[in-house]
Protein backbone atom coordinates (compact mmCIF):
# COMPACT_ATOMS: atom_id res chain seq x y z
CA UNK A 1 0.00 0.00 0.00
CA UNK A 2 1.58 3.54 -1.22
CA UNK A 3 1.72 6.74 1.39
CA UNK A 4 -1.06 8.20 -1.72
CA UNK A 5 -3.19 5.25 -1.21
CA UNK A 6 -2.96 5.32 2.41
CA UNK A 7 -3.25 9.49 2.18
CA UNK A 8 -6.72 9.13 0.02
CA UNK A 9 -8.40 6.35 2.69
CA UNK A 10 -7.82 8.71 5.16
CA UNK A 11 -9.57 11.98 2.79
CA UNK A 12 -12.76 9.61 1.96
CA UNK A 13 -12.73 7.67 5.81
CA UNK A 14 -12.86 4.59 3.69
CA UNK A 15 -10.50 1.42 4.57
CA UNK A 16 -7.21 1.52 2.60
CA UNK A 17 -8.48 -1.74 0.62
CA UNK A 18 -11.32 0.45 -1.06
CA UNK A 19 -8.47 2.70 -2.99
CA UNK A 20 -7.69 1.11 -6.40
CA UNK A 21 -7.16 3.01 -10.06
CA UNK A 22 -10.86 2.55 -10.51
CA UNK A 23 -11.88 3.95 -7.37
CA UNK A 24 -14.78 6.11 -7.91
CA UNK A 25 -14.82 9.84 -7.15
CA UNK A 26 -17.92 10.50 -8.13
CA UNK A 27 -19.89 7.69 -6.26
CA UNK A 28 -21.96 8.05 -2.94
CA UNK A 29 -19.89 7.58 -0.62
CA UNK A 30 -16.75 9.13 -1.53
CA UNK A 31 -17.51 13.00 -1.07
CA UNK A 32 -15.23 14.53 -3.56
CA UNK A 33 -15.80 17.92 -2.55
CA UNK A 34 -13.49 21.47 -2.24
CA UNK A 35 -12.17 20.01 0.75
CA UNK A 36 -10.98 16.87 -0.61
CA UNK A 37 -9.55 18.52 -3.46
CA UNK A 38 -7.70 20.64 -1.14
CA UNK A 39 -6.80 17.96 0.86
CA UNK A 40 -5.39 15.69 -2.13
CA UNK A 41 -3.54 19.25 -3.45
CA UNK A 42 -1.09 18.54 -0.06
CA UNK A 43 -1.40 15.03 -0.15
CA UNK A 44 0.31 14.85 -3.53
CA UNK A 45 2.39 17.46 -2.80
CA UNK A 46 4.04 15.77 0.10
CA UNK A 47 3.67 12.37 -1.80
CA UNK A 48 5.49 13.17 -5.20
CA UNK A 49 6.38 16.64 -4.87
CA UNK A 50 3.88 17.90 -7.50
CA UNK A 51 1.43 20.90 -6.82
CA UNK A 52 -1.92 20.07 -9.21
CA UNK A 53 -4.28 22.18 -10.20
CA UNK A 54 -7.58 22.31 -8.45
CA UNK A 55 -9.53 22.69 -11.64
CA UNK A 56 -7.66 19.38 -12.96
CA UNK A 57 -8.44 17.68 -9.86
CA UNK A 58 -12.48 18.59 -9.69
CA UNK A 59 -12.46 17.09 -13.53
CA UNK A 60 -10.64 13.46 -12.05
CA UNK A 61 -13.45 10.55 -11.85
CA UNK A 62 -10.91 8.06 -10.65
CA UNK A 63 -8.19 7.29 -8.41
CA UNK A 64 -6.59 6.36 -11.65
CA UNK A 65 -7.43 9.92 -13.29
CA UNK A 66 -5.19 11.50 -10.45
CA UNK A 67 -2.45 9.43 -10.95
CA UNK A 68 -2.65 10.18 -14.41
CA UNK A 69 -2.57 13.83 -13.60
CA UNK A 70 0.67 13.30 -11.34
CA UNK A 71 2.59 11.46 -14.07
CA UNK A 72 1.94 14.38 -16.54
CA UNK A 73 2.91 17.08 -14.19
CA UNK A 74 5.90 15.80 -13.01
CA UNK A 75 7.24 15.51 -16.58
CA UNK A 76 6.34 18.76 -16.91
CA UNK B 1 26.00 49.95 20.43
CA UNK B 2 23.18 50.91 17.75
CA UNK B 3 19.61 51.64 18.12
CA UNK B 4 17.68 48.66 17.03
CA UNK B 5 13.63 48.14 16.58
CA UNK B 6 12.96 45.18 19.06
CA UNK B 7 8.94 43.62 20.74
CA UNK B 8 8.97 45.11 23.94
CA UNK B 9 5.36 43.34 24.63
CA UNK B 10 2.25 42.29 23.51
CA UNK B 11 -1.30 41.32 23.75
CA UNK B 12 -4.46 40.22 22.58
CA UNK B 13 -8.30 40.27 22.39
CA UNK B 14 -10.80 37.86 21.39
CA UNK B 15 -14.54 39.02 21.23
CA UNK B 16 -16.29 37.02 24.05
CA UNK B 17 -19.44 35.37 21.86
CA UNK B 18 -18.06 31.86 20.95
CA UNK B 19 -18.99 29.62 17.47
CA UNK B 20 -17.78 25.79 17.64
CA UNK B 21 -18.18 23.15 15.89
CA UNK B 22 -21.28 21.74 17.20
CA UNK B 23 -23.24 24.56 16.18
CA UNK B 24 -21.68 24.58 12.59
CA UNK B 25 -21.84 20.79 11.98
CA UNK B 26 -26.48 21.81 12.62
CA UNK B 27 -25.78 23.89 9.96
CA UNK B 28 -23.57 21.68 7.47
CA UNK B 29 -24.83 18.05 6.84
CA UNK B 30 -22.41 16.38 5.56
CA UNK B 31 -19.78 17.51 8.57
CA UNK B 32 -20.27 16.61 11.94
CA UNK B 33 -18.28 18.16 14.68
CA UNK B 34 -15.67 15.51 15.03
CA UNK B 35 -14.34 15.85 11.02
CA UNK B 36 -14.59 19.98 11.33
CA UNK B 37 -12.08 19.42 14.08
CA UNK B 38 -9.70 16.76 12.29
CA UNK B 39 -9.39 18.92 9.26
CA UNK B 40 -8.89 22.28 10.94
CA UNK B 41 -7.83 22.00 14.17
CA UNK B 42 -10.21 24.16 15.10
CA UNK B 43 -12.62 23.64 18.16
CA UNK B 44 -14.53 27.34 18.43
CA UNK B 45 -14.05 30.63 16.73
CA UNK B 46 -14.97 34.01 18.82
CA UNK B 47 -17.39 36.43 16.56
CA UNK B 48 -17.34 40.54 17.17
CA UNK B 49 -21.11 41.13 18.12
CA UNK B 50 -23.13 42.79 15.63
CA UNK B 51 -22.04 46.49 16.98
CA UNK B 52 -18.48 45.32 17.74
CA UNK B 53 -15.63 46.65 15.04
CA UNK B 54 -12.73 45.72 14.11
CA UNK B 55 -11.87 49.41 15.57
CA UNK B 56 -13.14 48.20 18.97
CA UNK B 57 -11.18 44.87 18.84
CA UNK B 58 -8.04 46.90 18.70
CA UNK B 59 -8.87 49.47 21.19
CA UNK B 60 -9.35 46.17 23.45
CA UNK B 61 -6.56 44.51 22.76
CA UNK B 62 -4.57 47.61 22.98
CA UNK B 63 -6.18 48.48 26.58
CA UNK B 64 -4.70 45.39 27.41
CA UNK B 65 -1.65 45.97 26.41
CA UNK B 66 -1.36 48.86 28.35
CA UNK B 67 -2.58 47.16 31.34
CA UNK B 68 0.47 45.10 31.16
CA UNK B 69 2.10 47.95 32.08
CA UNK B 70 5.41 47.82 29.92
CA UNK B 71 4.15 51.21 27.83
CA UNK B 72 1.91 53.68 28.44
CA UNK B 73 -0.40 55.41 25.94
CA UNK B 74 1.94 58.37 26.43
CA UNK B 75 4.48 56.45 25.69
CA UNK B 76 3.36 56.00 21.92
CA UNK B 77 4.55 58.03 19.05
CA UNK B 78 3.26 56.17 16.14
CA UNK B 79 0.21 53.51 15.94
CA UNK B 80 -0.23 51.39 12.70
CA UNK B 81 -3.29 49.29 12.57
CA UNK B 82 -3.95 46.41 10.48
CA UNK B 83 -7.40 45.98 9.27
CA UNK B 84 -10.03 44.80 6.00
CA UNK B 85 -12.50 45.76 8.15
CA UNK B 86 -12.02 49.34 8.76
CA UNK B 87 -14.72 51.23 10.61
CA UNK B 88 -15.59 53.61 8.38
CA UNK B 89 -14.46 53.99 4.03
CA UNK B 90 -12.78 57.32 6.10
CA UNK B 91 -11.55 58.64 8.25
CA UNK B 92 -8.95 56.11 9.08
CA UNK B 93 -9.61 53.81 11.94
CA UNK B 94 -6.04 54.50 13.37
CA UNK B 95 -6.74 58.03 13.55
CA UNK B 96 -9.94 57.18 15.52
CA UNK B 97 -7.71 54.97 18.11
CA UNK B 98 -5.18 57.32 18.79
CA UNK B 99 -8.54 59.74 20.28
CA UNK B 100 -9.96 56.46 22.10
CA UNK B 101 -7.02 55.80 23.58
CA UNK B 102 -5.24 58.99 24.28
CA UNK B 103 -2.05 58.97 22.50
CA UNK B 104 -0.83 61.98 21.82
CA UNK B 105 -1.68 64.32 18.97
CA UNK B 106 1.90 64.77 18.17
CA UNK B 107 2.13 60.68 17.08
CA UNK B 108 1.35 59.63 14.05
CA UNK B 109 -1.37 56.87 12.76
CA UNK B 110 -1.92 55.26 9.65
CA UNK B 111 -4.46 51.92 8.68
CA UNK B 112 -2.61 49.15 6.67
CA UNK B 113 -4.61 47.07 4.44
CA UNK B 114 -3.20 43.80 3.83
CA UNK B 115 -4.83 40.31 5.81
CA UNK B 116 -2.51 37.23 6.48
CA UNK B 117 0.68 38.49 5.45
CA UNK B 118 -0.12 42.16 7.69
CA UNK B 119 1.42 41.42 11.13
CA UNK B 120 4.83 40.73 9.05
CA UNK B 121 4.67 43.64 6.91
CA UNK B 122 3.65 46.29 10.23
CA UNK B 123 6.79 44.66 12.30
CA UNK B 124 8.78 46.01 8.79
CA UNK B 125 7.38 49.35 8.95
CA UNK B 126 8.32 49.66 12.70
CA UNK B 127 11.25 49.08 12.38
CA UNK B 128 11.90 51.60 9.79
CA UNK B 129 10.24 54.51 11.74
CA UNK B 130 12.71 53.42 14.55
CA UNK B 131 15.98 52.62 13.05
CA UNK B 132 15.58 56.01 10.98
CA UNK B 133 15.09 57.84 14.08
CA UNK B 134 11.29 59.14 13.11
CA UNK B 135 10.07 57.15 16.34
CA UNK B 136 10.74 55.65 19.30
CA UNK B 137 7.39 53.30 20.59
CA UNK B 138 5.29 52.71 17.72
CA UNK B 139 1.67 50.62 18.54
CA UNK B 140 1.23 47.71 16.12
CA UNK B 141 -2.36 46.97 16.12
CA UNK B 142 -3.85 44.07 14.24
CA UNK B 143 -7.66 43.55 14.17
CA UNK B 144 -10.21 41.76 11.75
CA UNK B 145 -13.87 40.89 11.66
CA UNK B 146 -14.18 38.58 8.48
CA UNK B 147 -17.00 37.05 10.06
CA UNK B 148 -18.91 39.86 9.13
CA UNK B 149 -18.18 39.08 5.51
CA UNK B 150 -18.81 35.42 5.63
CA UNK B 151 -21.97 33.91 4.74
CA UNK B 152 -23.55 31.81 7.35
CA UNK B 153 -24.18 28.84 4.88
CA UNK B 154 -20.35 28.90 3.35
CA UNK B 155 -18.49 26.48 5.29
CA UNK B 156 -15.60 26.69 3.19
CA UNK B 157 -14.68 30.00 5.25
CA UNK B 158 -16.78 29.78 8.03
CA UNK B 159 -15.19 26.83 9.73
CA UNK B 160 -11.77 28.48 10.06
CA UNK B 161 -12.07 32.37 10.32
CA UNK B 162 -12.58 33.84 13.58
CA UNK B 163 -12.60 37.82 14.62
CA UNK B 164 -9.88 38.88 17.17
CA UNK B 165 -7.10 41.38 17.86
CA UNK B 166 -3.82 42.29 19.03
CA UNK B 167 -1.96 45.16 20.47
CA UNK B 168 2.37 44.66 20.04
CA UNK B 169 4.77 47.43 21.37
CA UNK B 170 7.52 47.73 19.09
CA UNK B 171 10.02 50.18 21.04
CA UNK B 172 14.29 51.37 20.34
CA UNK B 173 17.01 49.45 22.12
CA UNK B 174 20.07 49.88 21.95
CA UNK B 175 21.54 46.28 20.88
CA UNK B 176 24.74 45.08 19.28
CA UNK B 177 22.45 43.29 16.97
CA UNK B 178 19.15 43.58 14.91
CA UNK B 179 16.80 42.09 16.79
CA UNK B 180 13.91 42.29 13.86
CA UNK B 181 14.85 41.55 10.42
CA UNK B 182 16.00 40.73 8.08
CA UNK B 183 12.45 40.77 5.95
CA UNK B 184 11.87 39.23 2.65
CA UNK B 185 8.36 40.41 0.93
CA UNK B 186 5.97 39.30 -2.11
CA UNK B 187 3.37 40.00 -4.24
CA UNK B 188 1.30 38.13 -6.77
CA UNK B 189 -2.21 40.64 -7.12
CA UNK B 190 -2.83 37.89 -10.20
CA UNK B 191 -4.35 35.88 -7.22
CA UNK B 192 -5.94 38.64 -6.18
CA UNK B 193 -9.67 36.83 -7.19
CA UNK B 194 -8.83 33.86 -5.06
CA UNK B 195 -9.66 35.37 -2.06
CA UNK B 196 -12.02 38.36 -2.43
CA UNK B 197 -14.85 40.42 -0.60
CA UNK B 198 -16.26 41.55 -4.02
CA UNK B 199 -18.53 43.95 -3.40
CA UNK B 200 -18.47 46.78 -1.59
CA UNK B 201 -15.78 49.01 -2.90
CA UNK B 202 -15.48 51.27 -5.51
CA UNK B 203 -14.97 48.80 -8.36
CA UNK B 204 -18.32 47.50 -7.54
CA UNK B 205 -20.37 49.39 -5.01
CA UNK B 206 -23.12 46.62 -3.56
CA UNK B 207 -26.12 46.56 -5.17
CA UNK B 208 -29.34 44.10 -4.94
CA UNK B 209 -27.61 42.53 -8.10
CA UNK B 210 -24.55 41.68 -6.08
CA UNK B 211 -26.45 40.56 -2.80
CA UNK B 212 -28.00 37.83 -4.90
CA UNK B 213 -27.22 34.63 -3.30
CA UNK B 214 -25.81 31.60 -5.61
CA UNK B 215 -25.14 28.01 -4.38
CA UNK B 216 -21.46 26.38 -5.61
CA UNK B 217 -20.67 22.88 -6.15
CA UNK B 218 -19.38 21.81 -2.64
CA UNK B 219 -23.26 23.18 -1.49
CA UNK B 220 -21.76 26.54 -0.16
CA UNK B 221 -24.03 29.36 -0.62
CA UNK B 222 -22.87 32.98 -0.90
CA UNK B 223 -23.37 36.67 -3.14
CA UNK B 224 -20.48 38.81 -4.10
CA UNK B 225 -20.95 40.86 -1.08
CA UNK B 226 -19.57 37.94 0.82
CA UNK B 227 -15.95 36.39 1.84
CA UNK B 228 -14.77 34.11 -1.13
CA UNK B 229 -11.74 31.64 -1.24
CA UNK B 230 -10.80 29.20 -3.43
CA UNK B 231 -9.24 26.89 -1.27
CA UNK B 232 -7.78 24.76 -3.77
CA UNK B 233 -5.63 27.73 -5.34
CA UNK B 234 -4.45 29.25 -1.90
CA UNK B 235 -3.44 25.97 -1.16
CA UNK B 236 -1.40 25.51 -4.03
CA UNK B 237 -0.29 29.00 -3.60
CA UNK B 238 1.09 28.56 0.12
CA UNK B 239 2.72 25.53 -1.06
CA UNK B 240 4.55 27.05 -3.36
CA UNK B 241 5.35 30.18 -1.86
CA UNK B 242 6.14 29.53 1.74
CA UNK B 243 8.18 27.49 0.98
CA UNK B 244 10.15 29.76 -1.60
CA UNK B 245 10.07 32.75 0.94
CA UNK B 246 11.73 30.56 4.19
CA UNK B 247 14.48 29.75 2.11
CA UNK B 248 15.20 33.27 0.84
CA UNK B 249 15.27 34.41 4.56
CA UNK B 250 17.71 31.82 4.89
CA UNK B 251 20.22 32.86 2.75
CA UNK B 252 19.56 36.26 2.75
CA UNK B 253 19.93 35.92 6.58
CA UNK B 254 23.01 33.05 6.33
CA UNK B 255 21.38 30.83 8.53
CA UNK B 256 20.04 27.78 8.51
CA UNK B 257 16.79 25.58 10.07
CA UNK B 258 18.63 23.91 13.09
CA UNK B 259 19.55 27.91 14.30
CA UNK B 260 15.67 28.43 14.52
CA UNK B 261 13.95 28.20 17.47
CA UNK B 262 10.32 28.58 16.59
CA UNK B 263 8.77 28.80 13.32
CA UNK B 264 5.62 30.90 13.86
CA UNK B 265 3.48 31.44 10.48
CA UNK B 266 0.01 32.65 9.73
CA UNK B 267 -1.78 30.07 11.74
CA UNK B 268 -3.98 29.58 8.61
CA UNK B 269 -5.90 26.35 9.66
CA UNK B 270 -3.76 22.85 11.06
CA UNK B 271 -4.33 21.07 8.11
CA UNK B 272 -2.11 23.75 5.81
CA UNK B 273 0.18 23.95 8.92
CA UNK B 274 1.20 20.25 8.33
CA UNK B 275 1.63 20.70 4.90
CA UNK B 276 3.84 23.50 4.79
CA UNK B 277 6.42 22.00 7.97
CA UNK B 278 6.85 18.60 6.24
CA UNK B 279 7.42 20.83 3.19
CA UNK B 280 9.56 23.11 5.50
CA UNK B 281 11.24 19.60 6.90
CA UNK B 282 10.90 21.48 10.25
CA UNK B 283 9.82 19.43 13.69
CA UNK B 284 6.67 19.63 15.43
CA UNK B 285 8.90 21.05 18.41
CA UNK B 286 9.39 23.99 16.65
CA UNK B 287 6.32 25.11 14.98
CA UNK B 288 3.91 26.28 16.94
CA UNK B 289 0.30 25.38 16.29
CA UNK B 290 -2.54 27.90 18.05
CA UNK B 291 -5.87 27.30 16.18
CA UNK B 292 -8.38 25.80 18.69
CA UNK B 293 -9.59 28.15 20.75
CA UNK B 294 -10.07 31.01 18.07
CA UNK B 295 -9.73 29.95 14.19
CA UNK B 296 -7.86 31.63 11.97
CA UNK B 297 -7.81 35.28 12.62
CA UNK B 298 -6.05 36.84 9.49
CA UNK B 299 -3.33 39.36 10.84
CA UNK B 300 -3.62 38.47 14.44
CA UNK B 301 -2.31 35.44 14.38
CA UNK B 302 1.08 35.95 14.79
CA UNK B 303 1.13 37.59 17.46
CA UNK B 304 -1.72 35.85 19.31
CA UNK B 305 0.48 32.86 18.69
CA UNK B 306 3.57 34.87 20.22
CA UNK B 307 1.48 35.97 23.39
CA UNK B 308 0.45 31.97 24.14
CA UNK B 309 3.95 30.87 23.37
CA UNK B 310 5.22 33.60 26.12
CA UNK B 311 2.48 32.97 28.65
CA UNK B 312 3.72 29.32 28.81
CA UNK B 313 7.27 29.97 29.23
CA UNK B 314 8.50 29.66 25.52
CA UNK B 315 10.57 33.05 25.72
CA UNK B 316 11.94 33.06 29.27
CA UNK B 317 15.32 32.42 27.71
CA UNK B 318 16.02 34.72 24.40
CA UNK B 319 14.23 32.69 21.42
CA UNK B 320 15.52 33.00 17.40
CA UNK B 321 12.10 33.01 15.34
CA UNK B 322 11.19 32.75 11.94
CA UNK B 323 7.97 34.65 11.05
CA UNK B 324 6.32 34.46 7.85
CA UNK B 325 2.84 35.36 6.75
CA UNK B 326 1.01 34.55 3.65
CA UNK B 327 -2.65 35.07 2.17
CA UNK B 328 -4.75 37.35 0.89
CA UNK B 329 -3.54 39.48 -2.11
CA UNK B 330 -1.66 37.47 -2.65
CA UNK B 331 0.91 38.88 -0.63
CA UNK B 332 3.87 36.90 1.99
CA UNK B 333 6.20 38.13 4.34
CA UNK B 334 9.02 36.36 6.18
CA UNK B 335 11.25 37.72 8.90
CA UNK B 336 13.74 36.73 11.57
CA UNK B 337 13.00 38.17 15.31
CA UNK B 338 14.91 37.73 18.15
CA UNK B 339 12.20 38.03 20.73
Amino acid sequence: MTKFYEGMAEIFEVEPEAITPEFDLTNANADWDSLAIVSTIALVDDCFNVTLDGESLAACKTIGDIEALVAKAGKE
Amino acid sequence: MTRYAKIADLAGYLPPKVLDNDELAALYPSWSADKIFEKTGIRTRHVAGEDETAGDLAFAAARALFARGTIAPEDVDFVILCTQAPDYILPTTACLLQDRLGISTSAGALDVNLGCSGFVYCLSLAKGLIESGSAKCVLVLTADTYSKYIHPLDKSVRTLFGDAAAATAVVACDAEQPQIGPFVFGTDGSGANNLIVEAGGARTPRSAETAVEQSDDSGNVRSRDNLYMAGAKIMAFSLSEVPRAAAALMDKSHTSTEAIDYFVLHQANRFMLEALRKKLKVSEAQFPIHVEECGNTVSSTIPLTLAAMRDNGCFDTEKKLMLIGFGVGYSWAACLLNF
